[in-house]
């Protein structure tokens, strides 16, 4: 429901300029907005978490705010319910410290106050107790690949696309980024999120369609043979869109770099 | 027309001019006015006399004549090319014209029999029809010329109807009416530069025909047309003019404003045109773009690198890399030949590196031609107030105090110190050779040499290097301070060289701070070291060794060869901690050296421990070496006996295992001894065990040692650095970004013209990857894994081979990349420090009032001249 098979996408503002994109980004429909939506927060709330499971073990100071009793008795249970009454003014207060903190420009201090409040929230203390059998070896490995993955890793739809100029050259363009893929131009912003790669059209010897293998099928894959270069660049690395789509790229490619050849013909290689 | 500076002769002007527009724009655009040349000279020295009267009236002519010498080269460039083309000087001398006809009279009459045989011929090519049928020939193939070769021709000129326009995206946006300048770099393929406002096109032309929007370069000019790949800047368009105005064909007319972004491009000539758009890289800033990203090592000598492996062990490895390389070299060369017919690239596919070039330079051009377009068409003419030439006079005066103080310092006192530094400089650099030599020394070519051995050694030689290398950048670097800040050659050595810089006071600062707290300590220092020192290498072997004699592990080993080995061991382990028993007192003078030598840079206590480690642990090495000569020795002997025990044996002569009829005494001895030798085989396996483990943990010390050394030699802090705060300067390659062109298009509706079909482009520099900065350091690792974690390695170990250990050279070729090859001499250093040009002679500065032509100059357009570095 969240990807699809891999379409082509056309624009082409004049027949010597067009763009090529491939994505398995299904239309975004209203349900698929929200859908996302409530994913990048699960992502959100899990790095979070993670990072404040981090800060209660390792960098957390219990002397500053009484957090921890161990009720056994009734007096004691009375006495844990005053101290976390008063902890819940002392959240408020520091909330407020915080944004002071914030306004002032101290931003570490700012985040510690924010991660003592949140660690002092009910729901630190649920996590604080679901950390507790884990060594701190094994914490920090966990929050570590958590971090990791659901941050860095997390790629939900890959989209890449070939910009072709006559007179300048062949771009292209792969981005495996959610974020990349559901904005148009939304991955601009982020240079790390898309990787570019500029041919120019003195160096591009032939654009062909070859095949290859890959597991136990054929696949037919664009490339480009660069003058000079030992490797061949194959277009669409990540997708390996079907046929279909490769042979209307290809063609759409000639009509755009050479013209006049660019209807005839199917396939080569 | 514009009012002269005098304004008595304003009449003779007006009419000077109108006379001389009427012959440029009416005969020498047309090429009509060469036979006459001087139709308005009478005129113009009629005007000239009068405004030199006016001048020595007001004593501007001696202000004019500096001005004149200033911009002598500049002048003398163009005017020299004016004069080469003027057709009037190639006229022959008449005395050399009656040579040659004498000699030519002269000749005939002496070969009469030439003509005379000429003249047969014709008469008989007459005769039998020669000149008819060349005739025909000739028109047969100018037919065939028109047919097919003119409309190839003109096929393949006017192919596409492309227009490819380059606009810069950050040029100020105004509504005035400007004249378009800029680049033409094929007939639809244009560069724009700048948008020269309020001035009249023919004016424009005519300024950039005679050079005056480039007067007041601060470097030669023909450097920029030697670097753009272009011999003129042209005027391209006109921008904000009615359609009214009849403009070439060829032009562009440009819609522009505040509130547009994109500016709206329309061409007679072109079919579809491509707006490409990019952000002017800020040359003072040092910015710039390249296609190709930047080279952060100097690369010229990975080569002689890889010659100088000697050993055989490498090649192995380097044997299936060549050829799987080999196979994919051909694989690609079939892949290339399905392509049928090759491209001829056209002119404009083949201009993008001038076009790179172009943009590099478009933001110091655009502000040379702004600051001369006061310079074009009418002139404002007033004089200075009272209060004006008062607060001048007292500025001059404060300047010029200023300029006599500099001249005295420049003069006395500048050349002592310079003297005094160069000569300082020199003996350091005799001494650094000296030094140099003795590290490079070998007693013979296939030797090492001390660096090759010592770690210390290396450091030094690095640092020494380092310090030969540095004057010869930083002459370069000064230099570049010569020639058009868009020059972008030496930027990648602006970088190397701040970064060797900054890296060694680094390496400094952690080294003062670890040297002196080594120095307050040595005491403790020593003690752990020693501590260290008897745990690691004296009591952990013996223990293991007595350990090993025993049973270990519920082992049942030989016990009486375990005891020998054991002994023998052991014994040498005594005779060593009695050794290092006598090292101990002076310990800490060891280790107060090695803090003392931090001074140097933190990389020195390094390379030392390295080194101490090295020599302190000779005795692992040693066993290490022992037991693995007597394992392996064992393991051939069980193995050749081993195929004695099977009737079979090694021909060494064909390599390779024959039958063999062995007698039944052989037989029974040769299995008596596999069978003893196979028993005995695992006692000698724990003890060379042992000591291998030994040996690889000491290795893995010293890599760790290595990476140290290697990051604080060559980490690429000051790139790294840059590429934070500014990307621009370490360049990546390009980026193009299609734009949507809805909001292009809404824009032009309220035009009334037709536009072409138009494709906006966006054109950005690609920052360097992070990647690629560390690119050197993702090979070496390479290098290591390969070394040392490879099956070879694993085998060699099981058969109890000597593990080479990684050739320094290779492990090093890191941090030399920053170095040249060569060095250079101690001569060449003296002749590169002395050609320094002087430092340049502050001129008083004169006040010209700027001559704005009704309008004031933007106030970006007053950025300082300053260049900002780091």
């Amino acid at each position: 429901m969240l990807t699809t098979a891999p379409h082509l996408y056309i624009r082409r503002p004049s027949p010597t300029t067009a763009e090529f994109t491939v994505t398995t980004c299904p239309p975004l429909t209203i349900p698929l907005r929200l859908l996302l939506l409530i994913i990048h927060l699960a992502r959100l709330v899990l790095v979070s978490a993670s990072v404040l499971a981090l800060y209660s073990r390792f960098l957390f100071d219990p002397s500053a705010a009484v957090t921890t009793a161990t009720a056994g008795t009734v007096g004691q249970q009375q006495q844990y319910n005053a101290t976390s009454n008063n902890n819940n003014n002392v959240n408020d207060g520091q909330g407020g410290e915080a944004f002071a903190l914030l306004l002032a420009g101290d931003v570490t201090a700012f985040a510690a106050a924010l991660l003592t409040a949140a660690r002092l929230s009910r729901a630190g203390a649920l996590l604080d107790e679901l950390a507790a059998p884990l060594p701190d070896w094994a914490l920090a490995a966990a929050c570590a690949g958590t971090v990791y993955a659901v941050a860095c890793r997390f790629r939900l739809h890959t989209t890449e696309s070939v910009l072709v100029l006559r007179g300048l050259g062949i771009q292209t363009c792969s981005s495996g980024s959610a974020a990349a893929a559901a904005g148009a131009g939304g991955g601009s912003r982020w240079g790390w999120a898309r990787q570019t790669r500029f041919i120019p059209t003195e160096k591009i010897r032939d654009v062909l369609i070859n095949e290859g293998f890959r597991g136990f099928e054929v696949r037919y894959y664009l490339c480009v043979v660069v003058e000079g270069e030992e490797d061949v660049v194959v277009l669409f690395p990540g997708t390996l869109p079907r046929r279909k789509i490769v042979e209307a790229v290809w063609r759409g490619i000639r009509a755009c770099l050479v013209e006049g050849d660019g209807g005839d013909g199917g396939e080569k290689g | 027309m514009s009012q002269s500076l005098a304004p008595e002769c304003n009449e003779i002007k007006e009419r000077y001019d109108t006379c001389f527009l009427k012959w440029y724009s009416e005969k020498y655009l047309r090429g009509i006015g060469t036979t006459d040349n001087n139709e308005c000279a009478g005129l113009f020295k009629e005007y000239s006399s009068c405004l030199k009267g006016a001048l020595k009236e007001r004593g501007i002519d001696k202000l004019l004549d500096e001005a004149r010498e200033d911009n002598k080269e500049n002048d003398a460039t163009l005017m020299g090319k004016k004069k080469c083309c003027s057709p009037q000087r190639v006229s022959m001398h008449p005395f050399s014209i009656l040579t040659l006809g004498i000699f030519v009279a002269g000749y005939i009459t002496a070969r009469w029999d030439l003509v005379t045989r000429l003249y047969e011929l014709a008469i008989f090519a007459w005769n039998y029809g020669v000149v008819t049928r060349a005739a025909k020939g000739f028109a047969v193939l100018s037919l065939v010329f028109l047919c097919i070769f003119l409309p190839v021709e003109r096929l393949a000129t006017h192919n596409d109807g492309l227009m490819r326009v380059f606009w810069p995206a950050d040029l100020p946006r105004s509504d005035l009416r400007g004249v378009v300048v800029g680049w033409r770099n094929s007939a639809l393929d244009v560069f724009v530069l700048a948008i020269l406002e309020e001035v009249e096109f023919r004016n424009v032309e005519f300024a950039l025909k005679i050079g005056t929007l480039l007067r007041n370069a601060p470097h030669p000019v023909s450097r920029i047309y030697e670097l753009c790949g272009q011999s003129s800047i042209h005027v391209l368009g006109l921008s904000n003019t009615p359609d009214s105005v009849d403009i070439d064909p060829s032009w562009i007319r440009v819609t522009i404003g505040p509130r547009r972004r994109v500016p709206v491009i329309t061409c007679p000539r072109a079919s579809s045109i491509q707006i490409i758009l990019f952000e002017r890289p800020n040359p003072v800033r040092m910015q710039y773009i390249s296609l190709n990203p930047i080279e952060l090592a100097l690369d010229d000598k990975h080569d002689s690198f890889r010659q100088e492996v000697p050993d055989g062990s490498e090649d192995d490895d380097e044997k299936e890399e060549r050829k799987k390389k080999e196979q994919k070299k051909h694989l690609v060369e079939k892949l290339k030949q399905h392509s049928i017919s090759k491209r001829v690239p056209s002119e404009k596919e083949k201009a993008l590196a001038k076009i790179v070039n172009q943009i590099n330079w478009a933001w110091e051009l655009e502000k040379l031609l702004q600051k001369n377009v006061s310079r074009i068409g009418t002139r404002p003419k007033r004089s200075l107030s009272v209060s004006e030439r008062v607060v001048e006079s007292a500025t001059t005066a404060r300047d010029m105090m200023v300029v006599w103080m500099w001249h005295l310092f420049t003069v006395y006192v500048w050349p002592i110190i310079k003297r005094v530094f160069v000569m300082g400089l020199m003996a350091h650099r005799i001494a650094a050779e000296v030094l140099l030599r003795i590290l490079e020394w070998r007693a013979q070519p296939r030797y090492a040499a001390l660096k090759d051995i010592s770690a210390t050694a290396q450091q030094v030689e690095i640092r020494l290097q380092q310090f030969c290398y540095w004057p010869m950048q930083y002459v370069t670097l000064r230099l570049r301070k010569n020639d058009w800040e868009s020059v972008t050659t030496s930027h990648p050595d602006y970088i190397r060289f701040y970064n060797s810089l900054w890296l060694v006071a680094n390496d400094v600062i952690i080294g003062i701070a670890l040297g002196s707290y080594i120095i307050d300590n040595s005491r403790w220092v020593a003690e752990e070291v020693n501590q260290l020192l008897s745990q690691y290498t004296v009591d952990a072997l013996q223990s293991s060794i007595s350990w090993l004699m025993g049973w270990p592990a519920g082992l049942k080993l030989n016990n009486e060869l375990g005891a020998f080995l054991g002994d023998l061991f052991l014994w040498v382990i005594d005779y060593w901690s009695s050794c290092i028993e006598a090292l101990r007192p002076i310990l800490p003078r060891i280790i107060w050296f090695i803090g003392f030598s931090s001074f140097a840079g933190a990389s020195m206590p390094i390379a030392l421990f390295s080194d101490l480690l090295s020599i302190l642990t000779v005795h692992i090495y040693s066993f290490y070496l022992a037991s693995a000569r007597i394992y392996h020795w064992q393991l051939n002997i069980l193995i050749s006996l081993f195929h004695l025990f099977r009737g079979k044996k090694h021909n060494v002569l064909r390599n390779r295992i024959d039958s063999c009829d062995y007698d039944l005494d052989q037989l029974l001895v040769g299995t008596i001894l596999f069978t003893l030798l196979f028993f005995l085989l695992p006692t000698v396996v724990v003890f060379y065990l042992n000591f291998a483990i030994a040996r690889m943990v000491i290795i893995s010390l010293k890599a760790v040692f290595d990476t140290m050394l290697s990051c604080l030699n060559h980490f690429p802090l000051f790139a790294i650095m840059l590429r934070i705060k500014d990307p621009g300067r370490l360049p990546g390659g390009i980026r193009f970004e299609l734009r949507d062109t809805q909001d292009y298009r809404f824009s032009v509706n309220d035009s009334p013209t037709q536009i072409p079909s138009t494709s906006v482009i966006f054109l950005k520099s690609v920052p360097l990857k992070f990647k690629a900065m560390f690119h050197q350091y993702f090979q070496m690792g390479q290098r290591i894994r390969k070394h040392y974690l490879s099956p070879r390695v694993l085998l060699c170990l099981l058969t109890g081979k000597f593990v080479p250990p990684l050739n320094r050279k290779n492990l090093y070729s890191l941090q030399y990349s920053m170095l040249p090859a060569r060095r250079a001499g101690v001569m060449e250093m003296w002749n590169a420090v002395n050609s320094l040009p002087e430092p340049k002679k502050r001129v008083p500065p004169v006040h010209v009032p700027v001559l704005a032509n009704g309008k004031t100059l933007p106030s970006n357009y007053s950025a300082g001249r300053s260049r900002g570095y780091g």
